[in-house]
């Protein structure tokens, strides 16, 4: 479904990613971590062309995102995304946060998208606040609306950079059982994330990244017992202390 | 010296009518340059944020260019190169009265400078993370601008629009160096037929201290209740 091929990325003289190689095949959930200031946003955000990179290739489901006659604008409708500050338009309520881009990119008519966007937030468990604007939802309920917003697109895989870093604790679940239905209904997902307990319970691969270099890439059994590189070890051994 | 004049305001009620139909031309001009200001203004900020080079330095140069120039200065120009210009584009016979359509390009073309800069810093103002949000969606930068992020700049702009809106009021006054009766035009030319430039002049005052401070007024209150929302 996506593959990262030997992609490098700088800025001026900064190297942000270098020769990364990985793939997420279809029906597969990919948790990319690494201490912050890896790189693994940034990969993850050249998955659907919204950093540009310098070398190498990614191809989405078969059509490659660096050549130049792409037409990513097509390419993200079908690629679903979920941002750390979830990014809804505080200017629209939700049904029309929902509705948007059904409406203008997938030329939708009004009603079909209000009713998939519905049944999206029905999902989440938002319907009662189709009404709402952003601003007067809390943060777990505005990144559910966004996963929602995402999933009304039809994507055929989803990205998540650090879907739940923003949020406060007692917020972080409910946006993790959301993403967990989707896994166990079989998206194929990515996912930048800290959340080591999701990650055990729900991937099926784990990336390591340090320094814009893919450091580890293996199954979560053998990620968790027995990290092979000495830097994945400390990070392991920090993170799960608590 | 003050002490010996006598104010004669008579001339002034007889006149209300002419000074009424200055004050439309005024308000005519006003609002055309703020509509012009406006959509020109967000086609140059968008110019100057943009990513292609020489699109962006060519905006920056017309905004450097008005700010750095006398607006009366540019209401000459116009008055005496743009009628010329009209006359032959469009095939207007000599001696058309086309100093209201000058004018108000002059204005607009002045006012749009100013109106890029807030508009400029508006879209400035809404987060990266929204154009990323909008493109990942699968919308593209047309779109995105239109549907996203501009309606939330214009939102934060509104009291900075309104505020620039009632200098270009004030600013209309100017164009009496074309020889247009606006408001202005209008008091002078009553004041000079009757001797009494003093008191018209007193009174175009008073009249433009009124209408601003009211819609300055009307801003705050604005204001207030946008930030309270």
């Amino acid at each position: 479904m996506i593959t990262i091929d030997k992609v490098s990325k700088h800025y001026g003289n900064f190297q942000v990613l270098t020769d990364c190689s990985t793939h997420v095949n279809k029906g597969e959930v990919v948790v990319v971590c690494g201490p912050s200031g890896s790189g693994k946003s940034t990969l993850i955000k050249c998955v659907n062309g919204l950093e540009p990179f310098q070398q190498g290739d990614i191809h989405v489901n078969g059509t490659s995102v660096g050549a130049p006659k792409t037409n990513l604008s097509k390419l993200r409708a079908h690629v679903g995304m979920v941002f750390q500050h979830f990014e809804l338009f505080p200017h629209m309520t939700i049904r029309d946060n929902l509705g948007l881009a059904q409406i203008k990119v997938l030329k939708r008519d009004k009603d079909e998208a209000a009713e998939k966007g519905m049944y999206f937030l029905d999902r989440v468990g938002l319907k009662a606040h189709a009404h709402k604007f952003p601003g007067q939802l809390s943060g777990g309920q505005q990144q559910r609306v966004a996963i929602a917003r995402a999933l009304a697109m039809d994507p055929i895989c989803m990205l998540f950079d650090e879907p739940t870093s923003a949020l406060d604790p007692e917020m972080i679940n409910e946006v993790l059982d959301v993403m967990t239905e989707l896994a166990q209904e079989g998206m194929t997902m990515m996912c930048v994330t800290h959340e080591m307990g999701f990650a055990k319970r729900v991937a099926h691969r784990v990336i390591f990244m340090d320094h814009g270099k893919i450091v580890e890439d293996d199954s979560k059994e053998a990620f968790f017992a027995n990290p092979r590189s000495e830097r994945a070890q400390q990070f392991l051994a920090k993170i799960l202390q608590h | 010296m003050f002490g010996s004049y006598e104010f004669d305001w008579s001339s002034i009620p007889g006149s209300l009518n002419f000074l009424g139909q200055g004050l439309m031309v005024s308000l005519e001009i006003t609002a055309l340059a703020i509509v012009a200001g406006i959509v020109w203004g967000t086609l140059l900020a968008m110019a100057r944020l943009s990513s292609i080079k020489p699109l962006a330095w060519a905006a920056a140069g017309y905004v450097n260019l008005f700010r750095a120039i006398p607006l009366v200065m540019v209401l000459l120009w116009f008055f005496l190169i743009v009628p010329k210009f009209l006359e032959s584009f469009l095939g207007l016979p000599p001696g058309s009265d086309v100093r209201l359509a000058s004018a108000m390009i002059g204005f607009a073309l002045f006012e749009s400078a100013y109106y890029a800069e807030i508009i400029r810093a508006g879209i400035q103002s809404v987060p990266k993370g929204q154009l990323a949000a909008a493109h990942a969606l699968g919308m593209s930068y047309p779109q995105a601008m239109l549907h996203v992020v501009l309606p939330q700049a214009f939102r934060n702009m509104v009291p900075l629009l309104l505020t620039q809106a009632i200098i270009l009021f004030q600013d209309t006054s100017l164009v009496y160096v074309s020889a247009l009766a606006d408001f202005f035009g209008a008091a002078y030319k009553v004041g000079d037929r009757d001797g009494r430039l003093v008191e018209l002049v007193l009174f175009a005052g008073a009249v433009y201290f009124v209408l601003c401070f009211a819609a300055s007024q009307a801003v705050r209150h604005f204001q207030k209740r946008l930030q309270g929302a």
